[in-house]
This record gives C-alpha cells, structure tokens and sequence, in this order.
C-alpha cells in the first residue's frame, strides 16, 4: 500500500515548463505536473487527443496519436518496444482523459490490463468530453448538465450511473489501482511513487475539476475537488492485488448538497434530486467501508 | 453591408455577443448573420466571432476578413493578437480599455474608442465578463444599433435578475464609452503572435493577479503545489510569483492558508 508524501518532501524539481495553453485554473494541468513530479527523470508519456496537450509541456520523451481511442495500444506498443531495447526500468505513463479512458478507450484499456501489460494509466477525470466542448462521458456524475445532457423540459441533465473503471480494472486483477484527487497531492504523489515500482498494469484514476465545463470560478478547483472527496462523491481508495484500502476516512461525510452548489452543472438540481445523489452516495460508501482492508472479490 | 470582427478571450462572451447582436439588428428589420470560429478554445485564450449587417440578404458564407469595424472585449489582447489584421481603412475599433484611444497601444488609419468595460462588469455583473458591456459600446460609437432593440434582445436572452444586472453593465458603458478617436498618427505597439506561442508568456490572460504579503508567509508549500502554471517557486522559504507565467486563477489565494495571497485587479 502507499504512504503520503508530505508536502515538504516533494522535491523542488519541475519537469514540466511554465505557463501551458489550458484554461485558467484547470485541474488536469496541476494532476499533469504533479505526476510528472513524482515519476522524476525516467518515464515516456504517451498521449492521446484530449485536453491533456495543452497543458504538455512536457520536458520528457511523448509520444502522441490523435485518435484518443488508442491509449491502450500506444501504452503497450511503447512498453514492448523498451523491453526489447533492455530499458523496463523506463515508466510508460499515460495522461489521458476521462472519454479516452472508460468509453472510447476502454476497449483498449481493459485489453492492456487483461494481458497485464507493463504501464502506468493515469486517467484525468474531468467528467466530460473537454476538449470538444464539454460532452458527457461514462465518467459524468449523474445529473450533471453537459451540453449532451442540457436542462429543458424534457431532460434533467446526466440519467446514467458512473462507470467505475477503478473497480472493474482491479475485478480484472490488476496489481495496483488508485483513485486520487488533485486536492489531496500528499496522498497522489503517495500513490504515483508507490505505483513507480511495481512492475505490471496500473491505474490510478484522478479527479480534476474543470471550471470551464463544470461551471465554478477557477479559484475554487482546489476547493470542488475536497467537497467532493470529503463528501464521499470521490472516495480516496486503492486496492492493491485484491486488497482494498479506504484512504480517506472521516467519521462522518460532508453532505453532498454544499459541493454540488457550487457548480453550474447541477444549479439546476431540485431538493429532491440532491436528496437522491445523497443516498446513493451514502449506499455506496456503506458498501466501501464494509470491504475496507479485505478483498474485494 | 457592414462586416464586423469581435476578438475576446474564452468565458468573455465573445460568441453570445453576436447572437445578440445579429437578433436586435434583425428587430430593427436587418438581414444579418452571426458567426462563431469554432476550435480548441479554452477559457482564457483568445477567440474571434464575426457578424454581417445587410440592408438585403446576405449570400457571403465565409468567415470576415476585412472588417469595417473591430470590437475587442479584452485590454490585454491586442499586444498578443494582431486586432487590426485586414481592418478597413478609416475602419472603427472598440476597445476594453481604461483610458483613452490614443494610449492604448494601437495604430493605423483607424478611429478608436474605449471604454473600462470590465471595471463596468465588475461593478454590475461582480465578474470581469464584458461582452454585454461592449455592446453598449458598439451600439453608442457605432451608431448601427439602437439601445431600445439590444435591451429587448438582452432580457430575451436573460429574463429576471441576470438580464438586469446585464442591462446596467450596457447601458453604463452606452454612456461612458469614448468618442472615436484618430489614431494614424500613433505608433502601434504590441508582439507579433509568434512570439507568445515561444515565450509562453501568459500574463495578459489575467484580470487579477496575486499580491504575496511576505511577512504572512509562513511557507507551507500549498500555493506552489497548487498552481497550474508552475508560476510560484520557493527561494529561502517563502513563495515568489513569476508574473510571466501567472494567468490569475486565484487558486494560489484561495488555498494559502494564512492570507498572504490577495487577488488584486490588474492596473493599465
Ligand atoms: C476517434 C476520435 N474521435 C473523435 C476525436 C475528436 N476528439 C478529440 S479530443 C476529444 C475529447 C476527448 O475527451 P476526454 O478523453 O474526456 O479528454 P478531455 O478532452 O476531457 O481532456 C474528441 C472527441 C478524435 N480525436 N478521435
Ligand atoms: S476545458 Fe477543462 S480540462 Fe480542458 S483545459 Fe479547460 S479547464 Fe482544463
Ligand atoms: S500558501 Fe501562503 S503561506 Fe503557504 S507558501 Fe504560499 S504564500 Fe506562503
Ligand atoms: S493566480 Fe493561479 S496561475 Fe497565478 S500564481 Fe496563483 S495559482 Fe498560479
């Protein structure tokens, strides 16, 4: 299991340069550096279209297709090839977005975890299709307005549930999964470092508000990301060869009506529609406790 | 017919500044057309949008690129973006910009009018997006539109308090916008595009920036953990800003836990 990083041990080197095209206050880009902090000097970066490149400036080796489908072939392609050059000590790392991750390359995804292929996935949730315009995704919290899903009067915004892809990757018996957040960098970094050094399929999924899409200042990104993991809407947790383990533990969770308010993608929500995310979040945490420090299957 | 050109920066209402624009030209029986660029632009980054007014039906279908007038909802913009490219001669610009035409950096045979368009949104709207205001603007240097057919166009786009408090952003800047003035004789100051995409310098996307208060900081570490940008290092302890590579998201502010950081308005 991984141990948090204290804030005043991560190292004062940066491998990404300064100022990058995103938007103001986006949360993928802070996930992208602060990987990039804690790999240190040795991984390529495989990329795929999304918001990811522009917030790349990257000072390492990236390889980069435009089909953003394609995370998982490049990823193990890229793998392959340093083994047979005699370099596994290299981490192929992938930033890749939530639409490239658990819908369109998913296929790709769960190919590359079933043959446990020797790659570190780190998915950058923004709950959307971000780079084309804000999209829902599999990733969406349900109720959520996206420019899919708007609010009128036949739609209430996002009616599937969440994928969860951390869950089903560890089902295929992945060696390490995470979930993260970009509030809590002492437990990421914990977990980036951790997943460093184990050989193998990984996957640890970030959440990275985006206040373009998700409609909140960009001042606040830090603050929506804690609402939603102190409220139980992100749980912090990691399962490790079928072990689960709930970082994050408080005694009691946040109600999920205060974080929700402060995004223009559930203004919309009637008293009644936050009062059913509050029970589901609540069903689903039950049930994470309950298999906390076990195994999961 | 008139060919007009907005530039803004992502979140600014660039696009909704059009639409509302071509909807009240129509009530006062124009034919016109309303038309975003679509690309990967991201709030913050700089976006164009065009509108055509005909006294007849307009059959053209390609993007604007000899505006008559060129409408720019951002101060900082025109150092980065080349806002006069292709703009007619004796041509008309409205600018977000705090002072008068002849000090903002802009020259060529072309009339200029200003006006603090987002001091104006700050006041009505509490934030710095100054599409509505600049409509104001357009409507008083333009002389193309009446304010009666925007407001009606406005309230139809925002019924209740939001439509209001856009009404007063409007309105205010109808009557504080400059009369254009010559700039021919002014020597064009600004870099060429190119330039930012190799430099990366950012500082012109903010409205705010941070003002560190080293005294009260007690160096945590939080602020340069959380930017995005890589803008704040630590030397001996403390945190420092690079104002280059800043583009005042204000998380910096928000997270440092002992208020060393203040969000300050930026001063042209
Ligand atoms: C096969 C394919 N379909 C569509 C696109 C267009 N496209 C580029 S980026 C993108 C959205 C990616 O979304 P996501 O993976 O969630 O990343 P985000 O943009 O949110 O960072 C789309 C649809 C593409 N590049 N390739
Ligand atoms: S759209 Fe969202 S994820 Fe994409 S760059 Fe902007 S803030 Fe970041
Ligand atoms: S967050 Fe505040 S106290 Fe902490 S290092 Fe930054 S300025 Fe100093
Ligand atoms: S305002 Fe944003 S970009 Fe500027 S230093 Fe603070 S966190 Fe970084």
């Amino acid at each position: 299991m991984s141990r948090p990083i204290p804030l005043h041990e991560i190292g004062e080197k940066e491998y990404i340069d300064p100022a990058n095209q995103a938007c103001q206050g986006c949360g993928g880009a802070i996930v992208s550096r602060l990987v990039s902090k804690a790999l240190g000097d040795c991984f390529v970066r495989a990329e795929v279209a999304c918001c990811g490149p522009a917030f790349m400036n990257i000072r390492a080796p990236s390889i980069y297709v435009e089909v953003f489908e394609g995370a998982g072939a490049l990823m193990t392609g890229i793998s392959r090839g340093l083994k047979r050059i005699g370099r596994e000590d290299v981490v192929v790392l992938g930033i890749i977005g939530d639409g490239g991750t658990v819908d369109i390359g998913y296929q790709g995804l769960s190919a590359a975890a079933e043959r446990n292929e020797n790659i570190l996935w780190v998915c950058y949730d923004n709950e959307a299709y971000m780079n084309t315009g804000g999209q829902k995704s599999g990733a969406t919290t349900p109720y959520a307005a996206t420019t899919t899903t708007p609010i009128g009067e036949y739609s209430r915004g996002k009616l599937e549930r969440r994928k969860n892809v951390p869950l089903l990757m560890a089902m295929q018996g992945a060696p390490y999964v995470a979930t993260a957040s970009v509030a809590y960098p002492e437990d990421l970094l914990g977990k980036l470092v951790h997943a460093k050094g184990i050989k193998g399929f990984r996957y640890i999924h970030v959440s990275s508000p985006c206040p373009t899409g998700w409609g909140y200042d960009p001042k606040d990104t830090i603050k929506v990301a804690r609402g939603m993991v102190q409220s139980g809407l992100w749980p912090l947790y990691e399962v490790s060869n079928g072990i689960l383990k709930l970082n994050y533990k408080p005694k009691e969770l946040k109600p999920v009506r205060e974080v929700l308010k402060m995004q223009g993608r559930f203004r919309h929500l009637t008293d009644e529609e936050v009062d059913r995310i509050q029970g589901e979040v609540d069903a689903f945490w039950s049930r994470l406790v309950e298999k906390d420090g076990g195994n999961i299957f | 017919m008139i060919e007009v050109r907005f530039h803004g920066r992502g979140g600014q209402g660039a696009v909704t500044a059009v639409r509302i624009l071509a909807s009240a030209l129509y009530l006062e029986g124009k034919y016109t057309q309303a038309i975003p660029m679509y690309g990967t632009e991201r709030r913050g980054a700089p976006v164009v949008a065009f509108l055509r007014i005909g006294e007849s039906r307009i059959n053209e279908r390609d993007l604007v690129h000899n505006p008559d007038i060129v409408v720019v909802l951002d101060p900082l913009l025109s150092r980065t973006v080349p806002v006069t490219d292709g703009l007619k001669e004796g041509g008309l610009i409205v600018m977000n910009f705090p002072k008068p035409g002849n000090e903002a950096g802009i020259g060529g045979r072309f009339r200029l009018a200003t006006v603090d368009a987002t001091g104006i949104a700050l006041e009505a709207l509490g934030r710095p997006i100054t599409n509505t205001a600049m409509l104001g603007a357009f409507a008083k240097a333009s002389g193309l539109v009446s304010l009666e057919s925007l407001e009606k166009t406005l309230l139809e786009q925002w019924p209740g308090r939001l439509g209001e408090m856009n009404l007063r952003a409007l309105r205010t800047a109808y009557e504080r916008v400059t009369p254009p003035v010559d700039v021919s004789g002014i020597q064009a100051l600004g870099k060429r595009p190119q330039e930012e995409i190799f430099s990366r310098d950012v500082s012109s996307w903010r409205i705010f920036k941070p003002q560190l208060d080293e005294g009260r900081c007690v160096g945590c570490r939080r602020c340069y953990i959380y930017c995005p940008e890589v803008a704040i290092s630590m030397t001996q302890g403390k945190a420092r800003v690079d104002y280059s590579s800043c583009k005042g998201c204000g998380i910096c502010g928000e997270e440092c836990p002992t208020g060393a950081i203040s969000m300050i308005q930026e001063v042209l």
